[in-house]
């Protein structure tokens, strides 16, 4: 048996042309439910594709910000934030109460911009943005559960491990304040943080802290490298990775 | 790190910490409850197996042996209902889906069979609605405007299938007991209820994989039907007069 095909917004489908001849015994209660299950696929079609288009503009965020912050970049980030503001609103009605956590996976969206919110949040203030501070920043009447905070900043240990790398090569050393600090210290204190939570019993949560440890232990060796041959290195040169064990891929 | 800032406000993972603990306090106890109904679903479940080898004279002592198990289930049910409803409802609802399906099937073919008089008019191949359901197990179904535990269209239309499943089973079962009625009236219920499916607009989901899968119902039924009429053991309508004779 196959439905009424529908387009690709969900929305446009052709009605079968009414039957004549005698209606089964269920035909109102089946057209209830079929009105019901409507509503809900349309609902959770429009959540996809503003996730899909937020995760986007998300992850051009984070990489807009791979260049430090210039004027440039902020007013593009600026912009790219706006957007976002636009299609969270959008849905927004249609993650209300009961269904907040009913479409949870189809708004996958939100732990990639709480991933680029807390890099904005790093490079600027040079510490983790709080679950509370990244409410305060949701454009949009939509809770963030602690969930999307957790894996969105997981995120960000990848994020920390690119700009290591990036701003090592050009500078000969790790980015860091006067008083001490620097990106390794920092993603050292965070994943101490993160090896110190409970256990989650997933294979999403054990895949996440994987990445995480590869993206500290990077981190790791561009300190390394540095002490050893720090003076002998030129500048632009980067600790050659390629004799790393089976070479992961950080998200 | 001896400087006056500092990555971390302690605060942030003390959150995170407390909230995975609680949602593991909370799950642990979920598992213990859904334990106890899955339990009580498969005695009810055990008991109503028995149909199939019980002659419709003996459905009354069967179908209200059936009922207490059902009763059972309401109780538990309604632990579930009061704890789930401290907490979102579809954050935690596929750890017990499975188990109040089985339990709607369970209360589906009881009433059809002309049990659970409490709802509705018992009949024989009546069939329960979904707010039927919901008085049987007494929570709330199909809820919109609030979050709690409630029963869901999607819980009930998938039992519907494990429904048509069962009942296929017992057109066959019901003919070798020498009842050749009874699975005329499957026949009829079960076909209503494909033609109900069919008007919904599925998509590529466990709900249109089983939908599906009721035509295979249909037939079976239908299969058991046509052997009935080709050697002549159901009545027609106006039957009698007009029956061909070969002489």
């Amino acid at each position: 048996m196959s439905g009424v095909k529908r387009d690709r917004d969900g929305n446009a489908r052709v009605k079968p042309a009414p039957q004549d001849g005698p209606r089964g015994r269920f035909h109102d209660m089946f057209e209830g439910f079929r009105d019901e299950l409507d509503e809900h696929h349309d609902r959770r079609e429009r959540i996809i594709k503003a996730s899909r288009d937020v995760t986007a503009l998300s992850k051009k965020i984070v990489k807009h910000l791979g260049k430090g912050i210039p004027p440039g970049t902020q007013k593009d980030v600026d912009s790219k934030l706006e957007d976002i503001a636009k299609l969270l609103t959008s849905v927004a009605p249609d993650l209300q109460s009961l269904n907040r956590y009913r479409y949870s996976y189809s708004l996958r969206c939100l732990e990639e911009f709480v991933e680029a919110l807390s890099f904005l949040h790093y490079l600027r203030h040079q510490t983790l943005i709080s679950k509370g501070e990244v409410d305060a920043a949701m454009p949009a009447d939509i809770s963030l559960t602690p969930h999307d905070y957790l894996y969105g900043v997981f995120d960000l240990f990848g994020e920390m491990m690119r700009f290591a790398t990036v701003t090592t090569a050009q500078m000969g050393e790790l980015v860091g304040n006067e008083a001490g600090r620097n990106i390794l210290s920092d993603i050292h204190e965070l994943s101490c943080a993160y090896e110190m939570l409970p256990e989650i019993p997933t294979k999403d949560y054990r895949g996440k802290m994987e990445v995480m440890r590869q993206s500290v232990q990077k981190v790791e060796k561009l300190g390394y490298g540095i002490v050893v041959r720090g003076s002998e290195r030129p500048k632009g040169w980067i600790p050659d990775m390629k004799d790393d064990a089976p070479a992961p891929t950080s998200p | 790190m001896a400087s006056e800032s500092t990555l971390l406000d302690p605060s942030i993972f003390e959150y995170l910490k407390d909230n995975l603990e609680e949602e593991s306090r909370i799950r642990e106890t979920l598992t213990q409850i859904i334990q106890r109904l899955e339990r009580s679903v498969a005695s009810a479940q055990a008991l109503l197996s028995r149909v199939h080898s019980t002659p419709r004279s003996r459905y009354p002592t069967l179908v209200a042996q059936v009922e207490t198990a059902i009763q059972e289930q309401v109780s538990v049910i309604g632990e579930l209902n009061e704890l789930a409803s401290q907490h979102p409802y579809y954050k935690y609802n596929s750890k017990w889906a499975r188990a109040i399906q089985n339990a709607i099937s369970s209360a589906i073919v009881c009433a059809w069979l002309g049990g659970l008089p409490s709802v509705g008019t018992p009949s024989l191949g009546r069939l329960l609605t979904l707010e039927e359901i919901g008085a049987v197990f007494k929570v709330p179904t199909h809820l919109k405007d609030r979050d709690a535990f409630h029963i869901t269209l999607e819980e009930y239309l998938l039992s519907l299938t494990d429904v048509t499943h069962e009942l296929s089973r017992l057109a066959t079962n019901a003919v070798t007991m020498g009842d050749f009625e009874l699975p005329l009236t499957i026949s009829a219920f079960i076909k209503d209820l494909f033609a109900g499916f069919q008007l919904l607009n599925l998509k590529n989901d466990i709900l249109r994989k089983r939908a599906d899968a009721v035509k295979y119902d249909v037939k079976r039924v239908e299969d058991v039907v046509y052997d009935l009429s080709l050697r002549g053991l159901i009545k027609r309508a106006g039957e009698g007069d007009t029956e061909m004779k070969s002489e």
